[in-house]
């Protein structure tokens, strides 16, 4: 079995580890628990017939103070970089964080994902998503928008 | 050798440490048994440690060299394993063995936890609340005695300062656009506390509102209420001042003990051209007129419609002679000018010069309309200057 560390990233708050409880166990909750250190879960795919195990890094989110210790992006086969939809500053600063994470993994794969398009409405959702490139992905953890979707793109882009 | 087992006994007796010895190919050799809570399943001795310490995933080779350069310590903090936050590093022990130490921090992350998510939710709230400060239409800014602390991006945006460090920085004194008389923001906020005020910053009008928010510090919201001010102070026909307007103008000059001088202007027989012509045409000649002035007036006088044909002009010189040659030429250009249908006509005008005197408005306006009026009867198209 092919085993695939991948990492998400992003400022505080934009909801990473809400993708990756809506991922793993299919369940959200509103309440904002702030992530410290790092937590790593499992998930056991199917790709096109390759059986792979993820393994999710959740880290920490970033703050005006305080960055990303990349030695936690060592090894990485993969990132997601999330922000929030409505904050602005979340997607200003998504640039940097894929910038940081190229340079330890230069041929690691990545893939954005634009995190509660529920607080849009279904006019502007679609106006938005038709902007996005191929990477790029409207979700929602809290309605369950696009979540499997994100993951499983970015496990065939790494396997492939 | 039997003092360090037993302080190596009294730390894993505490739950702080726990450890597991790994071989050069990173299998397990042994473990501390207290290791099980931190991991899903129980480990087996010769099984690869990265089964239960995913954690060390990617840094294979990284760790390998501990058994190359003794010194080498390779280490993760703060990794949430079950319901334990731990520290995890790995040393040279011996050529053949390396231990994993487990360093249980879980309470000291937690309080680090409990003020991140404080830290995170204040930045969150300033945030939004910045956002909704500089959304507003109104610039707000915060001062104590003399200096700003605090202003949104619709101040800054209006003084031209790039951003709140240049500003507070600097002791910007917003008080003397208002008023040089003001001398400090304290005195700005005992002038326009628990009231709403009209103020002239330049050409812009506001309504300021002082308030207290904390005893050293007060808030002041300047709301730019420029162009409905304009509509209320403007002719809707020729689009200039009303005479209330310039009667607030005449009554800050008067306040501030400047000089100015006031004309009446009428314009000629103008009865006759709206019952000749009609209305439409009146309003025409009347538009026409006050082009004709405002081409011929600079920036700093002040023209505005008294009503009918009756208008007022104030200007800042109180110099005769230079007043008599700038109305000749007014009277002349008036005279000569081709009016639509209406062809020809002209205009009388009653002049004054304020004095320090002069405490009401309608002191130097009798003056200049009574001047208006010999002007009239000396036969029209005549400019008469009245001097207290």
């Amino acid at each position: 079995m092919i085993r695939k560390k991948i990492l998400l990233i992003g400022d505080f708050g934009v909801g990473k580890s809400s993708l990756i409880r809506r991922y793993i166990d299919n369940e959200f909750s509103d309440k904002y628990k702030t992530t410290i250190g790092v937590k790593i879960s499992k998930k056991y795919l199917k790709i096109e017939g390759i059986k792979c195990e993820l393994l999710i890094w959740d880290i920490e989110g970033a703050t005006v103070i305080k960055k990303i210790p990349q030695s936690y992006f060592k090894g990485a086969s993969g990132a997601i970089f999330v922000c929030d939809i409505s904050r602005e500053e979340t997607k200003n600063n998504l640039l940097e964080h894929i910038n940081n994470f190229l340079h330890i993994n230069k041929s690691a794969q990545y893939v954005v994902a634009y995190n509660k398009i529920d607080l849009l409405s279904e006019k502007e959702q679609k106006a938005f998503s038709s902007k996005l490139a191929n990477n790029e992905f409207a979700v929602s953890a809290k309605i369950d928008w696009n979540v499997s979707n994100l993951f499983e793109t970015l496990s065939k882009k790494m396997l492939s | 050798m039997r003092t360090v087992q037993i302080v190596l006994n009294s730390i894993l007796s505490k739950n702080i440490f726990e450890y597991i010895l790994v071989d050069k190919n990173l299998h397990i050799l042994e473990y501390s048994q207290g290791i099980k809570r931190y991991l899903e399943m129980t480990p087996k001795i010769g099984s690869d440690i990265l089964e239960y310490i995913p954690e060390f995933i990617g840094n294979e080779d990284e760790i390998k060299k501990i058994f190359i350069q003794k010194y080498c310590l390779f280490t993760l903090e703060t990794i949430q394993k079950n319901d334990y936050y731990i520290n995890i590093s790995i040393e040279y022990c011996d050529s053949q063995t390396a231990i994993v130490l487990l360093h249980n921090v879980t309470s000291i992350t937690i309080h680090q936890q409990n003020l991140l998510q404080y830290s995170n939710e204040s930045t969150l709230l300033y945030n939004t609340l910045n956002k909704v400060i500089n959304n507003q239409n109104s610039m707000v800014f915060v001062a104590n005695i003399n200096k700003i602390e605090f202003a949104n991006q619709q101040f800054l945006n209006y003084f031209n300062i790039p951003d709140l460090q240049t500003l507070t920085k600097d002791t910007i004194k917003i008080y003397k656009y208002i008023d040089s008389s003001i001398e400090d923001y304290t005195h700005l906020y005992e002038l326009f506390q628990d009231k709403e005020q009209d103020i002239k910053i330049g050409n812009d009008t506001f309504i300021i509102t002082a308030s207290k928010i904390e005893t050293t510090h007060h808030l002041f919201t300047l709301t730019n209420v420029s162009h409905i001010s304009n509509k209320l102070n403007r002719d809707p026909l020729t689009g200039i001042y009303r005479k209330s307007y310039l009667n607030t103008i005449m009554q800050d000059k008067i306040k501030q003990r400047q000089l100015f001088s006031l004309i009446v202007l009428d314009l000629d027989d103008f009865k006759k051209v709206n019952d000749t012509y009609g209305h439409i045409v009146g309003d025409a000649v009347l538009k026409q007129f006050v082009q004709l002035i405002e081409q011929n007036i600079d920036k700093n006088d002040c023209f505005a419609r008294w009503g009918g044909e009756e208008f007022l002009l104030l200007f800042l010189s109180t110099d005769v002679r230079y007043l008599q040659d700038k109305l000749e030429n007014l009277r002349k250009q008036i005279e000569e000018y081709k009016f639509d249908i209406a062809s020809h006509i002209t205009c009388s005008f009653g002049a004054t010069c304020s004095t320090y005197d002069d405490e009401e408005i309608d002191t130097i306006l009798y003056r200049a309309d009574k001047a208006l009026y010999e002007a009239k009867k000396a036969g029209k198209n005549k400019i008469i200057f009245k001097i207290n």
